[in-house]
């Protein structure tokens, strides 16, 4: 049994259409004009103990309404969940109170008080006793620092900070697992480190594991083992990093260079995706041609100084998700 | 079961703490605290003003009888305005999905949406209400028994249950609809109506509605009726003050009942 078990996660939302203009008004009062979006399209999947997976995909794909069926706060519409075998759904308290939760766009710190006052809150919710509590506020001190903004009214934290209260306040209680939704989201580089660096000390220290989901690119590189790659409400993609990078990306890039200015390079099996005076970039399948190959194919027609092969990164990747038609 | 109500009202006290000092961080909010003890007392007095002038005797109540109705039912409307006015707001949690992070803890979400606010100046309306009862007990030579006492302080917290029941109930509709607003408005209007005056004005079959299937009567109608020894039209067995704490309760276990059918439905937000 691992411990967060998906299987067939389906939900949707019923939406009412709003028509234009007075007539439309009254006319969507009498005949509402419903129709459904399924924003999470039958996922499955298995996340072990310890683990740090990453959930991406762009704008819209059903991230946020994944990370929300997974910790009961939506019902699904089919599928079930399981945290530590336990249904969130059928017995919210039994599991929520072994996890995290951490919305990058909104918080649950009390705006107006210091961030303090929230934990405080938090410590009797979640029956956390004295020596828990010191012991956490310790180590979130190391890892974040914590109390050196624990007496300012959150309000006048920057985001960056204010995150770090976000997550101090999700790690209270020891959670086994945390749930991170777009949690640098907004944040410079800096603030972004100090997140990162949360993440990987907490999962390394306690043990927790660890459901990312982000934009960021680099969150993933520097934190994922594991991707999981959610469009249109489907897992497109689930595995190890450089994997999935070969899979969605199986191409190179060459990047030639010219000892002198030369229009219309060709070559069969490549493709010019970009140019500039002196520097030509060819986009090959390595399955196709051998980067061996083209250079020496090249060299023969043009006048190359130097040349050099670029892999495919994962922003690569993304536009490839991106660019995959949609079915329905 | 001793341990949990004690870590249930050690939650709650924080709640109620932190939703006070939130209130107090305002400057806005202390300045107008210090000119509300005059203007508290200002608006009962005024009021009451008004009500000697323009209450002529209804329905066979004379004006201190009139008053005391009043007294009551405005108390238990203060008492809700200050514990349980985010019953008013059930539809903007709905659509802000501000019930997310409720959801997220290992607490009952009625209880924690119970709990999470308590406003401060509701306060002037119990100030208001306590005014005009004592008033009104003057006016009428209650008797200050132990009795009478227990009694009224039961009606009280009766009130408040019935009358905050009924706005969890009406406005968890917006779990369903997302809208609750126009019901919110009209149940307002029609628990200011009908607090206020005695149901006899009424036609019958309003005060049978407003009896058995919204129960407004009991939060100050009938328990008044009783200790007035006035006629209120509809007889029931034992003396009617004891209904309503008892309804008080039914209601509330009612509204909590309902309030986690509608949480059910709910969607949460898109960002
Ligand atoms: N509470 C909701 N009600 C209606 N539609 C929603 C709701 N939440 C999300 N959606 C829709 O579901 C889809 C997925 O949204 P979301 O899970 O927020 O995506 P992501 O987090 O990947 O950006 C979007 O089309 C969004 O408009
Ligand atoms: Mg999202």
């Amino acid at each position: 049994m691992a411990f967060l078990e998906v299987e067939n996660l389906v939900k949707e939302f019923t939406v009412t259409k709003k028509k234009e203009g007075l007539k439309g008004a009254v006319s969507s009062l009498f005949h509402p004009e419903k129709y459904k979006v399924r924003a999470v399209d039958n996922i499955s999947f298995n996340i072990e103990q310890g683990e740090i997976v990453g959930f991406i995909g762009p704008n819209g794909a059903g991230k946020s309404t994944a990370v929300k069926m997974m910790t009961g706060i939506l019902h699904p519409t089919m599928g079930s969940v399981k945290i530590n075998g336990i249904s969130p759904h059928k017995n919210r308290k039994a599991v929520v109170g072994k996890l995290g939760v951490v919305f990058g766009q909104r918080t649950q710190l009390y705006w107006d008080l210091r961030l303090g006052e929230t934990f405080e809150l938090l410590k009797r919710i979640y029956k956390i006793d004295d020596k828990m509590y010191k012991d956490n506020i310790k180590m979130l001190d190391e890892v974040l620092n914590i109390t050196e903004i624990i007496d300012t009214p959150v309000r006048q934290l920057s985001l960056g900070q204010r995150m770090r209260g976000d997550l101090a306040a999700a790690m209270l209680h020891s959670p086994t697992m945390l749930f991170l939704d777009e949690p640098t989201i907004g944040l410079d580089i800096e603030a972004k480190h100090s997140i990162r660096n949360f993440i990987k000390q907490i999962n390394e220290r306690c043990g927790t594991t660890v459901i990312l989901t982000t934009h960021d690119l680099g969150d993933v590189e520097e934190l994922c083992k594991r991707l999981i790659v959610i469009n249109h409400g489907k897992i497109v993609e689930d595995g190890p990093l450089n994997s999935i990078i070969e899979r969605m990306a199986p191409y190179r890039y060459l990047v030639v260079e010219l000892a002198s200015p030369h229009h219309n390079l060709f070559h069969p099996a490549a493709e010019v995706v970009k140019t500039e005076t002196l520097r030509v970039w060819f986009k090959f399948d390595k399955s196709r041609i051998a980067a061996t190959e083209l250079i020496s194919d090249l060299s023969k027609t043009y006048p190359i100084r130097d040349v050099s092969v670029k892999e495919p990164d994962i922003e690569d990747m993304i536009m490839e998700i991106y660019k995959k038609p949609v079915i329905f | 079961m001793l341990e949990n109500v004690k870590y249930y009202i050690s939650v709650a006290l924080y709640y109620f703490k932190l939703s006070l000092q939130k209130q107090f961080e305002y400057p806005a909010m202390i300045i107008s605290c210090v000119f509300m003890i005059p203007m508290m007392y200002g608006t009962g007095i005024l009021l009451l003003y008004f009500m000697v002038h323009n209450f002529q005797p209804l329905g066979g109540w004379s004006f201190p009888q009139l008053a005391f109705l009043f007294g009551i039912g405005y108390l238990s409307h203060g008492l809700m305005m200050v514990f349980s006015v985010q019953n008013w707001w059930i539809e903007s949690y709905v659509l802000r999905g501000e019930f997310d992070r409720m959801l997220l803890r290992p607490l009952s979400v009625f209880f924690q949406f119970t709990v999470t606010y308590i406003n401060f100046i509701g306060l002037v309306d119990v100030l208001v209400g306590l005014t005009i009862f004592l008033y009104s007990c003057k006016l009428i030579n209650f008797v200050w028994s132990l009795h009478n006492i227990i009694t009224i302080a039961f009606v009280i917290i009766g009130g408040v249950l019935i009358r905050s029941s009924i706005f969890t109930i009406f406005c968890s509709v917006a779990f369903w609809t997302k809208r609750s607003e126009s019901l919110f408005l009209l149940l307002n209007d029609m628990l200011e109506r009908t607090t206020q005056y005695p149901m006899t004005i009424y036609p019958y079959f309003v005060q049978f509605m407003l009896t058995f299937i919204v129960p407004i009567a009991f939060i100050s109608f009938y328990p008044a009726c009783e200790i007035l020894g006035k006629d209120g039209r509809i007889v029931f067995p034992l003396e009617m003050s004891v209904y309503t704490p008892i309804i008080g309760i039914v209601m509330f276990i009612l509204a909590n009942m309902f309030f986690n059918l509608g949480l059910k439905k709910y969607e949460s937000a898109g960002s």
